[in-house]
């Protein structure tokens, strides 16, 4: 079962990500496709893993190529989150570019028969009317792409607005 | 208390007018004597550090008014994506607490919480 949650930065995402997954069978994996770059990056991580203690987590850092990961065993996956993922697939370290969209759906297809439940987090980013460098509206563009096809598959799809979650698509888990 | 979300423009200010309120009982400043607060976003970007601080004050209200601001692309600015989280959380403070939230998309009140 997949379920994915869609929404702006601070909206309670992660947190109610977490608690669907603690409410979800043992072993639960942490996902974690955010690339630590700097002191403002090691906060938000060091803030998400003191949100996550104690909860069950076996965190696996990933930044690209789902599609290779082999978890331990079947549980509960958080991946956390597609538009890092996206944004990582899209630029190499090089900051080379290219097309992500497919890497990112065959990772999230790979990760599937994986889990028994598999929440994926992901951002709303295309809002804002902001006329943005080419390749940032090629991130935009891919990471619109994805998200919808990640709905697709989604069993429940729902967005968060101030904590509070709204229902898109299936039945809230919680 | 009435939480108000929407992006800008979406109708928030006339939806707390549509409950009753009148213009000269809306300000921007918490300690104002009047029942509504709006605009709480710009609150937020004034002191982000401190933005948690203002929930009992707000708490105080009949409305409080805030513009969705973290549906576009991750800023560049580390001050900009503090401002962001910032007005998210305390968002999801007030929300907790709110009788009622209310999402305004172009116009239309969708309930998120209460009646």
């Amino acid at each position: 079962m997949m379920i994915l949650l869609i929404g702006g930065s601070g909206c309670g995402k992660s947190y109610y990500g977490e608690k669907i997954c603690v409410s979800a069978p043992a072993p639960r994996y942490y996902l974690a496709a955010m690339q630590p770059y700097g002191e403002e990056g090691e906060k938000r991580i060091a803030r998400h893993r003191a949100m996550r203690a104690g909860k069950g987590f076996e965190t696996i850092e990933r930044y690209r190529d789902y599609a290779a990961l082999k978890l331990p065993s079947k549980g509960t996956a958080l991946l956390e989150c597609a538009a890092n993922l996206t944004a990582n697939e899209m630029f190499d370290d090089n900051g080379n570019q290219s097309d992500p969209v497919e890497r990112v759906l065959s990772g999230v297809d790979a990760l599937l028969p994986q889990c028994e439940t598999l929440v994926v987090i992901t951002n709303e980013i295309g809002s804002d009317g902001i006329v943005y460098s080419p390749s940032t509206t090629d991130y935009i563009r891919a990471l619109g792409k994805i998200n919808a096809a990640l709905a697709e598959k989604a069993d429940t799809v729902i967005e968060m607005a101030a904590g509070i979650p709204i229902l898109l698509k299936g039945e809230l888990p919680l | 208390m009435v939480l108000i979300l929407g992006g800008k423009g979406a109708g928030k200010r006339a939806y707390a007018r549509s409950l009753g309120y009148r213009e000269d009982q809306i300000s921007t400043c918490p300690e104002d004597p009047v029942p509504v607060l709006c605009s709480l976003e710009e609150l937020v970007r004034k002191d982000p550090e401190n933005a948690l601080s203002l929930v009992p004050s707000l708490l105080g209200k009949d409305v409080v008014i805030c513009c969705e601001v973290g549906s576009g692309v991750i800023p560049i600015s580390s001050q900009e994506r503090f401002f962001r989280e910032q007005t998210g959380r305390l968002c999801v403070l007030l929300a907790k607490e709110a009788k009622t939230v209310v999402r305004i998309v172009a116009g239309i009140p969708q309930i998120l919480k209460g009646e």
